[in-house]
């Protein structure tokens, strides 16, 4: 149960990764890798404040979202002003992040070591609410705690998703999301798509960088190795998301990915309970998402065959 | 007619809404794709005026369009639309004053995104786009009542993506979209082109509503001479990246298909002269 509950608060937290894969992926068709390098950025920056300078972890979290959209902004810069091939211009950031994150953690890895953090405000909120240091849930007892930092974790991704939701539905985002869906139209109706791109790819990051953040203060480290894969991370969530609500509209693509992401995590818990060695894990989500970008058209091909008499 | 530089028609340069000067154009500067699709253009087009423009392949009649609209901008001369020098803006700050629809179905909408959300994008148009709800329902209400009148069936499924619909609804889709917010100049570039014929009909019996009811500077630009010869104030026949005819008021109420055709083959005539010499040449001297 434990094991469940701790796969459902990292799910509710790489949501916001794949939220902000989502932004890249779906709305402006690009793969961007950019993402490997932002989460370590986000959770490094957080890290350093925390640790080194003592600085509040609500505001070191906002940092570390900052770093991201910053990080966003100029692979945005690169794709617009320098036009960069989109994959490229990620792949430069990300290397270059490498060595930023090396410099703002001064290290390799940073522990929290007790130190204030999200993570252990929460854990005090859970157990002074409930006045117990274990509750008893469904017959299992779990610390209080944990249960606090699941809710709380789910609370944020609800936040972040319904912002998203709000944000594709007003004048500017619905501008963004036609400048991925037909450039020439939105021009000629006198947006600046370059502009639009920078923003998405800067809300894009802010988003996975703000995850990062909350990933390294729920497991105790900033780590320079943390963002590997985790554009397939996300992308994984994306498309688990789309299978399981068929992604009809804006809302139910948003809520998906959230539902796909935890999908995934409690999957990957189960499957290293019953033994997957976890240095496989990156082989089998990369894997995975082959198998669900090919698959859909595969089937699509055999439905078709087999409608026709 | 008027092709000269200094003297603009008298009467049209004080009200004109669109004023060219001296427009040129070379692409791929230096490679054996060389073309000059713009001459040194110099017009005028007094405001509501609708102007058809006519032209062969390569005769730069598109190109003229785009250079309107800021798709590319301009080695020499200047553009001016309604008294503002636009020689500089980019195309997505000329679009506060142009609307447009292109030849493809595809290019003018949004095909993810719904009917709904395709409009409050037009609604937009050339203005700021900020942080509030991009559909309210009286905007709803106000585009199914405007979408009524295409008479298409379209008011009910505005929520369906736009994607689904035909080339034909798309393309009046699309005109309706460009003249929402009322444009100083509106471009139309070959728009039936790629319908079938009975979807052309209508977009084309739309277009002439539209235009002729709201009184909108407009450029068309066509293939098809009947369309020519029925519609419109002025027809500008270019060639070659220059304005080779420039026909308007009674001569223009006059011109019949027939005609047209005539001066095609002029065009074609003086064409085939010119390549007939340059071989002459080129066997005599190389």
């Amino acid at each position: 149960m434990n094991l469940l509950l701790g796969a459902l608060t990292l799910g509710f937290i790489l949501s916001l990764v794949g939220l902000g894969v989502w932004v890249s992926f779906r709305i402006f068709k690009v793969a961007d890798i950019t993402v490997d390098g932002s989460l370590t950025f986000g959770a490094a920056i957080t890290a350093a404040l925390v640790v080194v300078h003592g600085v509040n972890p609500l505001a070191a979290t906002l940092a570390g979202m900052l770093g991201g959209m910053l990080a966003g902004t100029v692979t945005g810069l690169l794709q617009t002003r320098f036009r960069i091939d989109p994959l490229l211009s990620g792949i430069l950031v990300m290397t270059a992040l490498y060595s930023v994150n090396l410099r703002v953690m001064g290290r390799s890895n940073v522990p929290f070591l007790g130190k204030p953090s999200l993570q252990t405000w929460c854990e005090e909120l859970g157990r002074s609410l409930l006045g117990a240091p274990t509750v008893d849930l469904f017959g299992w007892p779990v610390a209080a705690g944990d249960l606090a930092v699941v809710i709380l974790a789910g609370l944020a991704a609800l936040l972040v998703g319904a912002v998203l939701w709000w944000f594709f539905r007003t004048d500017l985002g619905t501008a963004m999301r036609a400048s991925g869906d037909n450039a020439q139209m939105i021009r000629a109706l006198g947006a600046d798509v370059e502009r639009y791109r920078i923003l998405g790819l800067a809300l894009s990051n802010g988003l996975v960088a703000l995850g990062g953040s909350l990933l390294a203060q729920y497991q105790g480290f900033a780590d320079a190795q943390m963002g590997i894969g985790m554009v397939v991370w996300g992308l994984a969530s994306v498309i688990i998301g789309e299978a399981l609500t068929g992604a009809p509209s804006l809302g139910f693509s948003i809520v998906g990915t959230v539902m796909g992401s935890v999908f995934f995590r409690e999957l990957v818990a189960i499957a290293l309970g019953f033994g997957l060695n976890p240095n496989d894990l990156k082989l089998v989500t990369a894997a995975f998402v082959f198998a669900a970008l090919v698959l859909p058209s595969l089937l699509g091909r055999g439905r078709v065959q087999e409608v026709r008499p | 007619m008027s092709a000269s530089a200094e003297a603009a028609p008298a009467g049209a340069a004080a009200d004109a809404m669109v004023r060219v000067r001296g427009a040129r154009k070379t692409f791929n500067v230096g490679t054996p794709e060389e073309v000059r699709p713009m001459q040194g253009i110099d017009l005028d087009i007094p405001a509501g005026q609708f102007v058809i423009v006519l032209g062969g392949n390569g005769s730069g009649k598109s190109t003229l369009l785009n250079g309107l609209a800021g798709t590319f901008r301009l080695d020499e001369g200047t553009i001016e639309i309604d008294g503002r020098d636009v020689t500089r803006w980019p195309e997505h700050r000329r679009a506060a004053l142009v609307g447009r629809v292109f030849q493809n179905p595809f290019s003018g909408t949004a095909p993810m995104m719904t009917i709904a959300e395709n409009f409050s994008l037009a609604a937009k148009r050339g203005r700021s786009r900020g942080l509030g709800w991009a559909l309210s329902s009286s905007f709803r209400d106000e585009l199914r009542d405007r979408v009524r009148g295409l008479r298409m069936g379209l008011e009910d499924r505005i929520d369906t993506a736009i994607g689904a619909l035909s080339g034909g609804q798309r393309q009046a889709l699309t005109l309706l979209m460009a003249t929402w917010i009322e444009p100083r100049l509106l471009l139309l570039d070959e728009h039936t082109a790629a319908l079938d014929p009975k979807s052309a009909d209508q977009v084309i019996a739309l277009t002439d509503e539209i235009v002729s009811s709201r009184r909108l500077t407009t450029l068309m630009v066509t293939h098809a001479m009947q369309q020519a010869v029925n519609l419109g104030d002025r027809i500008l026949m270019m060639h070659r990246g220059n304005v080779l005819h420039d026909v308007s008021g009674p001569t223009k109420r006059r011109l019949r298909v027939d005609d047209l055709l005539a001066r095609f083959e002029d065009v074609r005539r003086r064409e085939l002269l010119d390549e007939g010499a340059a071989a002459l040449l080129a066997r005599a001297y190389v």
